[in-house]
């Protein structure tokens, strides 16, 4: 797979460039690609395969990312819209070159995945609730979680997967003080 | 055929880059006679030789011979390659082929992998280690019975131990096995203590699934690609009566039109152009035939086709006599549903010029890469080998992915451009185009003595066609496969009964209908099986028999595997007390998929009448489908089951509208979400010395049934027309 930039540039109109911070680094989007949506230009413009389209109208989750902390639906998000945010997609989860994020990791102890293609939208929408809500009962994951479909199946896991992330993380802050 | 040449093709799509739509010479448009059936290749004895590799740094390769979709089936036949070579499962590096760097291998379909590819797969290891220990008592001149086994290679009593790599050296040796018996099979061995068969092997690429890493076709980039989409018409075989593609041409990134026929697509920069153009397009079809939900009842009422006297097909007939006295007759309505797997299917097709020779390259998730490559070629006029498929991981298959489409898009939008194309289906079209399950309609009689020996049984249905669809195959061809002897068997399957009854006829109706249908999870098998264990279930009720005591009883020694996993199911729902409060309900079922396959489930729920709601609150599952390979994916299909059965039951059915399929997207057409996930207690059933069968599409029958019987218990009602709403509950009359 080759990066899209090269041909993209050529696509380019003029006037100004829009900026994201993506996974920590400051982009540059310009032309043509700013009327696109989020999704298409994580994907597209910058190579970001990791963040899937499953239905384009907000309704599965696959497509589930962060902005500015928050989970949103990079499929219906238009980044003319979201200039300067910082996004945090699944490729930038992981924060220690060693260590897979303790969701990454619990997803891989519980054996969640099946086709896996729902999985990136399934942990971007966890770590939203994770992020906020250290210790959380079935029932706010249920509640947190309703929104992101998985075709195959594997929410009985991915629930086991969040409480035991959710120990994980508590562990870990817990040496750190 | 058009005449038209390579050369002045070209010249033509040059033409098209200008921006101008052109109705370009098909060339292709052949195809609507040409039928190209799946790949049947299923491996031999010897198949499996072609897919395994000892390098010579002793390492293992593994060419994986199914396409992947979630079900891992590579990663249980690894553990079966490193039981054979005494070797750990994650020393085994696995490749995808494409479908030049290997012979044609069956599609990925039916359940079929580990019931067909176990053993040759199984074969082909064994022969290899067979192999190097002659080798290896060639070396030391002893009896070849003096080399033992050990962990990665053997030894030899007084000598330093032997890997692998000691054994293999660069030069590249095929493996003669044809003097050889089938050596000792270690993974079918009962005696032997297994160290990776029957182990819950981590399936493979997991991490890339949790990192976003991992390539699905759509995913695939080349330099200077362009997005593409065909304008789908509402059902197959549907003609362009108008189309008006003028403000298309005037989006900013619009590329370009090809146009031949009703075939129409839209080509442009960037993903969001194409959406803005592919709206602008004003389009309007001809129908073959008009849609709308009432024609389709009408079609397959079973009662009008019963009107005509025996069915025209039957499964099974011995005895019957029809005016019996029925203790229950009951009808069924199972809805039309969808596969709607999570990724919408995608393909990027490219062509390339190599010593002055085109070959096209495809990247697709299929269930079946060598028959695109075949469909392909005869599409856009290349020669087979000149069509090279690279299979890509799956976003979820069901039965919906076996044909050439996303890939005849891209194929041909990259031929008359010249480029690159990607093309994504929107999830719209995944509805537009998806081969659904059709709706079936049934009548179900049983009659039996006092005490609940079965005497009579009379399932008559009507359903569309399953593998002879419209859809699935040219006009040409429809009626010679319609009238093949045997019947549609996608139809057919699961209407055998597992019970016994002095007289039994089982007989349906093919009914060509106007809408697109095909293979989706157990085919007709989760229908069928819904009608029998609902009709079992209410018989048992009426003679005020235990509904598991009443199938135990009835059931032949010949299915006490059956029997075995009713009694496990009874055993574990019993460990947890149903509320005694009305509301509340338990309910059972089993089944038989294919021959080799027995599942029973149970279902706990309540109606929840303040949320206005069915809510199932535990299902428990017992499943023997033979020796359990790995354990923990095959709890993962019963998961994955056990889900549909909730969505079969409760939720799922594709709208149709006036003239076309009205369900478009998640929001109207509901599939279960975390919160409708009861607490799941599953018993794997291991069989080590029964061979493997299919696993993938098994609970799914048992599921929906069980939850109805139930809603029976907890209601009273008999529920008949899937899917099931709390309004069907609390509406009087709804019976
Ligand atoms: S792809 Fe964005 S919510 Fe489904
Ligand atoms: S694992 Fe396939 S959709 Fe979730």
């Amino acid at each position: 797979m080759v990066s899209l930039f090269e041909r993209i540039t050529e696509l380019t109109f003029n006037g100004p460039d829009m900026n994201l911070f993506i996974n920590g680094t400051e982009r540059v989007i310009n032309g043509v690609w700013e009327e696109e949506t989020l999704l298409s230009v994580l994907r597209e413009y910058f190579g970001l395969i990791g963040t899937r389209f499953g239905c384009g109208k907000g309704l599965c989750g696959s497509c589930t990312v962060h902005v500015d902390g928050e989970p949103v639906r990079s499929c219906i998000t238009s980044v003319n819209n979201i200039a300067g945010t910082s996004v945090l997609t699944i490729e930038g989860l992981q924060q220690d070159s060693e260590k897979l994020h303790p969701l990454q990791q619990a997803w891989i102890d519980e054996r969640v995945p099946q086709c896996g293609y729902c999985h990136s939208g399934q942990i971007m929408q966890a770590w939203g609730l994770l992020s906020k809500t250290s210790n959380p009962t079935e029932e706010q994951i249920n509640a947190f979680m309703d929104s992101v479909l998985c075709r195959c199946g594997t929410y009985d896991r991915i629930k086991k997967a969040i409480l035991r992330a959710a120990v994980m993380l508590q562990q870990s802050s817990d040496t750190h003080v | 055929m058009s005449d038209i040449t390579r050369r002045s093709f070209l010249k033509a799509t040059a033409w098209i880059a200008g921006g101008i739509t052109i109705a370009f010479s098909a060339r292709y448009a052949m195809e609507k006679s040409v039928a190209v059936g799946p790949t049947l290749e299923f491996p031999n004895t010897e198949s499996g030789k072609g897919w395994l590799q000892i390098q010579s740094d002793g390492k293992v390769h593994m060419l994986c011979p199914r396409m992947e979709m979630g079900q891992n089936a590579n990663t249980g036949l690894a553990q079966i390659v490193a039981e054979e070579l005494n070797i750990r499962v994650e020393d085994i590096t696995l490749h995808y082929p494409t479908t030049s760097e290997t012979a044609p291998i069956g599609f990925t379909a039916g359940s079929l992998s580990m019931m067909l590819f176990s053993k040759p797969v199984a074969i082909a290891a064994a022969s290899m280690r067979e192999n190097l220990r002659c080798r290896a008592a060639k070396i030391y001149k002893i009896p070849v019975d003096e080399v033992l086994d050990t962990e990665g290679g053997f030894v030899i009593i007084g000598s330093p131990r032997l890997g692998y790599q000691d054994l293999v050296t660069d030069e590249s040796i095929e493996l003669d096995c044809e003097d050889s018996v089938i050596p000792n099979l270690y993974t079918f061995d009962p005696r032997r203590i297994k160290k990776q068969v029957g182990q819950e092997a981590e399936p493979r690429g997991i991490k890339d699934l949790v990192t976003g890493a991992a390539v699905f076709s759509g995913d695939i980039q080349l330099p200077g690609m362009l997005y593409g989409r065909v304008i789908k018409p509402p059902v197959r075989k549907a003609r362009l009566k108008n189309l008006n593609l003028l403000s298309a041409k005037n989006i900013i990134g619009f590329f370009d039109i090809v146009r031949d026929g009703d075939f129409v697509g839209v080509v442009c920069r960037t993903p969001g152009s194409l959406d803005k153009a592919v709206r602008s397009v004003i389009v309007e079809w001809e129908l073959p035939e008009p849609i709308n939900q009432e024609k389709i009842n009408q079609l397959i009422d079973i009662n009008v086709a019963l009107q005509d006297g025996d069915l025209p097909r039957t499964v099974q007939d011995e005895n019957h006599s029809p005016s019996a006295n029925w203790d229950v007759d009951l009808e069924f309505a199972v809805q039309l549903q969808t596969h709607a797997m999570q990724e919408p299917r995608a393909a990027v097709a490219h062509i390339e010029k190599i010593n002055d020779i085109e070959r096209i390259n495809i990247w697709t998730g299929t269930q079946d890469p060598w028959a695109v490559k075949r469909h392909c070629a005869s599409d856009i006029g290349f020669s087979e080998d000149q069509v090279e498929v690279h299979p890509m991981r799956m976003g979820g298959g069901f039965g919906g992915r076996e044909h050439y489409e996303v890939e005849q898009d891209a194929a041909r939008l990259a031929l008359a451009t010249g480029l690159p194309i990607k093309v994504q289906w929107t999830r719209e079209d995944e509805f537009r185009v998806g081969r659904n399950r059709s709706p079936s309609s049934h009548r179900m009689r049983l009659a039996s003595d006092h005490k609940g020996v079965l005497s009579n049984w009379w399932h008559a249905y009507a359903s569309g066609y399953v593998f002879y669809s419209r859809s699935r195959l040219p006009d040409w061809l429809l009626p010679i496969k319609r009238s093949t002897a045997g019947g549609d068997f996608g139809v057919s399957r699961g209407a055998h009964p597992a019970y016994k009854s002095s007289s039994i006829r089982v007989e349906y109706k093919e009914v060509d209908l106007p809408i697109d249908l095909g293979v989706w999870r157990s085919l007709n098998g989760a229908p069928n099986t819904f009608v029998i264990e609902s009709t079992m279930d209410e018989l048992a009720r009426q003679k005020s028999i235990d509904p598991v005591k009443f199938k135990l009883m009835n059931l032949p020694d010949s299915m006490a595997r059956l029997g075995n996993c009713l009694k496990r199911v009874e055993k574990m729902a019993s460990g947890k007390l149903l509320p005694t409060k009305s509301g509340y309900g338990r309910g059972f079922a089993c089944g038989v998929y294919e021959k080799n396959s027995f599942v029973a489930v149970s279902v706990d729920l309540h109606i929840d009448h303040e949320a206005r709601k069915i809510c199932i609150d535990r299902m428990c599952c017992a499943q023997d489908v033979g020796m359990a390979i790995n354990p923990d994916q095959l709890r993962a299909q019963i998961e994955s089951n056990l889900v549909w059965s909730i969505g079969m039951a409760l939720m799922e059915k594709v709208e149709i509208g006036d003239g076309q399929i009205a369900s478009n997207n998640f929001h109207n057409y509901i599939i279960p979400r975390m919160s409708d996930i009861p607490e799941l207690n599953i018993d794997v059933i291991d069989n080590p010395t029964i061979h493997p069968a299919g696993a993938g599409e098994v609970a799914l029958i048992a599921g929906s049934p069980a939850i109805a019987n139930a809603i029976r218990d907890a209601t009273g009602l008999r529920l008949t027309r899937l899917p099931i709403k709390y309004t069907d509950i609390t509406v009087p009359g709804a019976l």
